[in-house]
Order: structure tokens, then C-alpha cells, then sequence
């Protein structure tokens, strides 16, 4: 579906200023200082999301009573390691992708400044290294979450703190090229969809950084002793404003992949803009106060305060995900009748189930619904004093973080990076098969995760024997939520396998069929 | 500039006209059921099988050391647990990696048991088939939930949930339900 590109007179100037391509498949035009960073990105992401991954398997396998792959200290390690990388750097690493993506490209645009846009990666990157090294050392082991008066290594502290400034200056830029976009007239009129869910996601994330600093700035000082002490509960509720509403970015984020995906590789979009922007303004309006449900069994906040922001604003912040749910159904289905789907059930068929974004935008769905109903069950009081830091919880937010976001970050690449290095996706098939065994294998370890929660297996913990006091129903759900870490371990690898191969040895093309391939059966 | 005719990119005419019927009607839908689980949840409450009501004051490591020795000590037996009669209430602490001290418990009764941290957060959880009571343990704040035993008795095992250092696997404590 390429399409003639429009050609404006006042922007021959703007033009000459940087190198530019125009895109065979979206008709927008690509600078090339927009398309390097977003590459760098996403790279990056791809890299964090492999470590990330390789340190969630071998939780996984050590987790599985039958199996106890590392030691208690590497497994403390492995999990500190496991929540930085797959739940702080691969999400983050990928929305500053997708924000420079949504701040330029589509809208036929420069960055503000592609100095400020590398300096962020930069200091992204350096952060990130910097935590990851100290923590596979062994000096950091406080889990992604470190909680005082639990002390780690000072570079822990001071590599999450630089991270966080590269981010935070990754977000100006996207704020600013939006500016620079319209101040000089490429950009009129309302945001493209798109790039208006990224800009709310890009408000959360810096709320949820701001948070972020409060907390871990006095954490720090107190690891290197300038700080006599921390109340953990207040450093919980700066923490989890980081912590929670950095989940709603990721949310938001995997709602734009729908939609990026529904585009690219239906052709089309929501039945009524004005409705999938509402709910993305429902986002911004509720995620802060839920965060309260991370405190409903803790010793600080009444139990008036608990009800209010930790259930019921819980259960209005379901409302936007089950109207974007039902837009981004709505819109294919819709798009489908048009082409001349029948029945009730019919434009089902009219779907190309072998492709990877179709498959992604399915199992993401599926799993993000599960994971959201086991959410939302555990913000009622009584229901989460018998859930609250079992395994109930790693099985709700590997449903909505891992097979919800994670899914749709990998389906959307599928698309994303074949369009801005213009090769051809290596290994199409593998990738269908990779997101349905990823599906598979979160499916499998979470359904299980959860019935071990039920019983009472504790999260975070190497070991669940309790010298031979353990009840002996607690092995069989924690074995077979081993196996199915290592099914969406093997697809995981996968994945990395096909961006890098498709990176640099996938068959260089501008044919739009071949670079978006259709999901249309 | 017009936006692209791509759908990436595109906005549609009319885009922000008030929104038809269908979604209206289903908007509601998801607001109402919103709120009728927002009142389940509140009669939970009410009418539910398990619930614990909890209250929380402030202190400190150095005082909850104190208050839970001068307990231990009071109803200390011989088996060195502390036998807690029906009507008082019972006093822990999470240590890393113990729960301090196994209580004794009479089958049946209400009792309020109040616990904090004298070191790192501890998660307090009693394993129960489906019945787990799981509370947050922090240094600086006490917790106290007001359970009611099992008719059942036996030895209840206390797991630490919360990550509180590289021992965290050995932490544990009792509570024993007796007739």
C-alpha cells in the first residue's frame, strides 16, 4: 500500500538541513539522525531484554524444586539482575525507541537535537552498565526493588540514577521535537495517534522517574553512609511510584504496539480515534493514586485510604484497557467486513494467522487479559492478604508485563525494524513460531505461578524446602512453572536470534510487501 | 502539513465528534461493572469468611526488641515457645532469618498478634491451603492482625516473602494450635 509522497513547498528548506529518505511503506520521511537513534534503541532493548531473559530462565529452573540450577547467592543475583533488565532497562530502552520513532518519523519530522538525543542514550547506556556489572558481581543483591535498610554496592544506586537522567533527558527531546515539529510547520493539527499514546506514556514515565529519584537519591545516600536512615515505608511509596506507574508506561506502550501493529500490517485503525484517546487519558487520570495497591497489607496507610486508591481506583483503571481492547478488536473487524467478512465470526478467518504481528497482537491480548483480571482480583483487601508476595504476584505481572507488553514490543519489531533498515525479516516463519511458544511457555509457568500462589510458595525465595516443613503440595506447580520459564526462554533466545540476524544479514529491499508483510489471509 | 494517507499515520475526519452509541453504551457498561465490583469488594468486608482486620502504630527496633523479650519472657514454658492465653495479645518479631518467638495458641479463639522488623523489611506470611494471612513487615511500624485460630490443631509454619537478604530461604517461625 505504498502511496505517493506529498510534497509541500515550505519544507525544501527544512529538507536541506539533514540527510532524509522517504519510507516505501508509510509514505513519511525518515532523517537519518531519527532513524540511527531509534536503531541504537531498540538494539539496546533487544540486549537488555536477553539478559534480562537469560537471568528469568535460569530463575525459573532454580525455582523448580526438581531442578535448583544456581546457588542461593548467584539466584539472589540472577533475580536482582532479572528485574533491572527485564523489567526497568528493556521496557525503557524500547519506549525511547518508540518515542523518537513517534516524535519524528511520523510526523515527517527532525529530532529537536540529535546531540541531546545521543547524550540520553549515552547515559542510559552507561547507567545500565554500570548496574548490571555491579549486580552480576555479586555487591548488589537487593533485588530490582531494594528496599533499605537493605544495602547495596554504591554504583548500584549511582547507575540507576544515571539511567534515570539519561531517560528523563531522553523524554525532553521527545517533548521538544513534537515543539520543533509544529513551530516550524511540519507538524499541524491534532498528534497522530500514535504519537499521542507515546506522549502519555512519555508523561507517566517521567512521573514515575521523578518518583523514582525521590526514592533512590536518599537510598543511596544512605549506602554510602551520609544518611543515617531510611523509613522503608515511605521509601515504598516513592519506590512503587516509580514501580507501579513505570508499568502503566509499559502498558501504554503495548497498547501503541497494537495499534502500530493493527496499522502496519492491516492497513488499518481504530473504528473512533476520539475513543482510544479518551482511554488514554483515562491512564494518565488513574495510575498514580493506584499505586496504593502495593501497600494493602503494610503497616502505613488507613484502611479507608486502601479501599479507595487501592481497589476501587484499581478496578476504574481496568476501564481504559477493556475499551482499547475493544477498539483494537473493533477496528480489525471492522476493516474486515469492509473487505467483505461475513457471520459472526468470519473476519477471524480473513486474518493471516502465520504472521508474527497478527500472532503478537493475539497472544499479547489474551495473556494481558488473564494477567489484568488476576490483577485487578488481588486488589480486594481480603483476597490480597492471601495473595500479597506469593507466587500469585510474579504470575500477574508476567502476564501483563511479559506476555501483554513484552509480546507486543516483539510483534511491533517484527515490523518496526525491518522498516528502518529497510532489509526483509530473517526467519518469518520462526518468528510466528516464536511468539506462539513464548505465548505458550508464560501461559504454562503463570497458570502455575499462580496455583503455587494460592497454596502460599513465597516469591523471591532460592529455595522452598523450609528444612523438610514445606507442605509437599509445594513442588509440582513450581516444576511446571520451571518447564514453562523454559519454553519462553528457548522463544526469547529466539527472538534475539532473528532481530540481530535480520540486522545484519537480512536481504536488503524497499519493496513494501516484502518490509510489512501483510496479515491479510 | 496534512498528515500521511498511511493508517500509522493518519488522523481521520471528524475524528473528535462525539462518539457513537456503541461505544457510549459499552463505556458504561465497563464503568458500571467497575462499580459493582468496587461494592463485592467493600461487602467483602462485611460478609467474607476470612478477614483479618489489621491496625499499625510507630516504633522502634530498639523498643520492639524490649516489648517482645518482655513478652517472651512473661509467657515463656518450658518447650521455650511462648503459651499465649485467650484474650492476650501476642507479640513478634522478624529478625533476619527468624520469626521470634513460636507462639502457642488456643483452637478457636481471637487473638491480635502484633509484629515488626528490628532489622530489614520481612514478609509475614501463615501457609494455609488457600488460606495464607501474608502481611508486610517493616522496621519502624508495628502491624497487628486480628485472627481468629483454626478449630483444628496442629503446627501452622510462618514463612518469611520478602526478600530481606541471603538467608532469606531459612526464615521461618511457628505458630502452634492447641486445644
Amino acid at each position: 500500500m505504498a502511496v505517493a509522497e506529498p510534497v509541500p513547498t515550505p519544507l525544501a528548506d527544512y529538507r536541506a538541513t539533514e540527510a532524509s529518505r522517504w519510507c516505501t511503506v508509510t509514505g513519511l520521511r525518515v532523517y537519518s539522525g531519527a532513524q540511527t537513534l531509534t536503531i541504537a534503541n531498540a538494539v539496546a532493548a533487544v540486549l537488555a531484554l536477553a539478559i534480562g531473559g537469560a537471568f528469568g530462565v535460569a530463575i525459573g529452573l532454580t525455582r523448580a524444586p526438581g531442578m535448583e540450577l544456581l546457588g542461593s547467592s548467584a539466584f539472589y543475583a540472577s533475580l536482582t539482575g532479572h528485574g533491572v533488565a527485564a523489567l526497568i532497562l528493556w521496557p525503557i530502552f524500547f519506549e525511547v525507541a518508540a518515542m523518537v520513532f513517534a516524535s519524528t518519523i511520523l510526523l515527517n519530522a527532525r529530532m529537536f537535537s540529535n546531540t541531546l538525543g545521543w547524550l540520553a542514550f549515552a547515559l542510559m547506556v552507561v547507567g545500565a552498565l554500570m548496574t548490571l556489572v555491579i549486580i552480576v558481581s555479586g555487591d548488589a543483591s537487593v533485588a530490582f526493588t531494594a528496599y533499605p535498610p537493605l544495602k547495596a554496592s554504591q554504583i548500584f544506586y549511582i547507575g540507576y540514577l544515571v539511567f534515570a537522567v539519561g531517560a528523563l533527558l531522553a523524554i525532553v527531546n521527545f517533548t521538544l521535537s513534537i515543539a520543533k515539529a509544529r513551530a516550524e510547520g511540519v507538524l499541524e493539527g491534532s498528534l497522530p495517534l500514535i504519537t499521542y499514546g507515546v506522549a502519555c506514556a512519555a508523561i507517566l514515565a517521567f512521573l514515575s522517574i521523578g518518583s523514582g529519584l525521590v526514592a533512590l537519591l536518599p537510598a543511596w545516600f544512605y549506602s554510602a553512609g551520609w544518611l543515617g536512615g531510611v523509613d522503608p515505608i515511605v521509601y515504598r511509596a516513592w519506590f512503587w511510584g516509580l514501580g507501579h506507574t513505570l508499568q502503566y508506561v509499559n502498558v501504554v506502550a503495548m497498547v501503541v504496539c497494537w495499534y502500530g501493529i493493527l496499522a502496519l500490517a492491516l492497513g488499518t485503525g481504530p473504528v473512533n480515534q476520539k475513543f482510544t484517546r479518551v482511554a488514554f487519558i483515562l491512564y494518565l487520570v488513574f495510575t498514580v493514586p493506584v499505586l496504593g495497591h502495593h501497600f494493602l497489607v503494610d503497616p502505613s496507610l488507613s484502611t479507608g485510604v486502601k479501599i479507595v486508591g487501592g481497589t476501587m481506583l484499581g478496578f476504574a483503571l481496568g476501564v481504559p484497557s477493556l475499551m482499547h481492547g475493544l477498539a483494537v478488536m473493533g477496528g480489525a473487524e471492522a476493516h474486515l467486513r469492509k473487505q467483505g467478512a461475513t457471520g459472526l465470526f468470519g473476519w477471524l478467518k480473513r486474518v493471516k494467522w502465520g504472521n508474527p504481528g497478527i500472532a503478537a497482537l493475539a497472544v499479547s491480548m489474551l495473556i494481558f487479559a488473564i494477567g489484568g483480571w488476576n490483577g485487578t482480583a488481588e486488589t480486594t483487601l481480603p483476597l490480597n492478604m492471601v495473595s500479597h508476595n506469593t507466587m500469585w504476584v510474579p504470575a500477574h505481572l508476567h502476564q501483563v508485563v511479559t506476555g501483554g507488553t513484552t509480546v507486543a514490543f516483539m510483534g511491533f519489531a517484527y515490523y518496526l525494524i525491518p522498516l528502518l533498515v529497510r532489509r526483509r525479516l530473517w526467519g518469518f516463519k520462526w518468528a510466528t513460531f516464536q511468539i506462539y511458544l513464548y505465548g505458550v511457555g508464560m501461559f504454562v509457568m503463570t497458570m502455575a505461578q499462580s496455583w503455587a500462589g494460592t497454596l502460599g510458595v513465597p516469591r523471591r525465595t532460592w529455595e522452598i524446602g523450609y528444612s523438610g516443613q514445606a507442605p509437599s503440595g509445594w513442588d509440582l506447580p513450581m516444576n511446571i512453572a520451571g518447564f514453562g520459564a523454559g519454553l519462553s526462554g528457548v522463544a526469547g533466545a529466539l527472538f534475539v536470534v532473528i532481530m540481530v540476524a535480520t540486522l545484519l544479514i537480512g536481504k536488503r529491499t524497499d519493496d513494501p510487501a516484502e518490509l510489512a508483510p501483510s496479515g491479510l489471509a | 502539513m496534512a498528515a500521511t494517507e498511511s493508517p500509522i499515520a493518519s488522523l481521520p475526519p471528524g475524528w473528535s465528534k462525539r462518539l457513537p452509541r456503541d461505544e457510549r453504551l459499552f463505556m458504561w457498561l465497563i464503568v458500571v461493572s467497575a462499580l459493582v465490583m468496587s461494592v463485592f469488594s467493600i461487602g467483602w468486608l462485611v460478609w467474607g469468611n476470612q478477614n483479618v482486620p489489621t491496625a499499625s502504630y510507630r516504633t522502634t527496633p530498639e523498643r520492639w526488641g524490649a516489648t517482645v523479650s518482655a513478652f517472651s519472657d512473661k509467657y515463656k514454658g518450658a518447650d521455650g515457645k511462648a503459651h499465649v492465653p485467650p484474650g492476650t495479645d501476642a507479640y513478634m518479631m522478624g529478625a533476619r532469618y527468624v520469626f521470634y518467638p513460636d507462639l502457642v495458641l488456643k483452637a478457636g479463639h481471637k487473638y491480635t498478634i502484633w509484629i515488626s522488623s528490628v532489622d530489614v523489611l520481612h514478609g509475614f506470611s501463615i501457609v494455609g491451603n488457600h488460606e495464607n494471612i501474608n502481611l508486610e513487615i517493616a522496621p519502624m511500624h508495628a502491624i497487628g492482625a486480628t485472627i481468629t485460630t483454626p478449630s483444628t490443631p496442629g503446627t501452622y509454619l510462618i514463612v518469611c516473602n520478602e526478600y530481606c537478604g541471603l538467608g532469606h530461604h531459612g526464615m521461618l517461625g511457628h505458630i502452634i494450635v492447641e486445644r
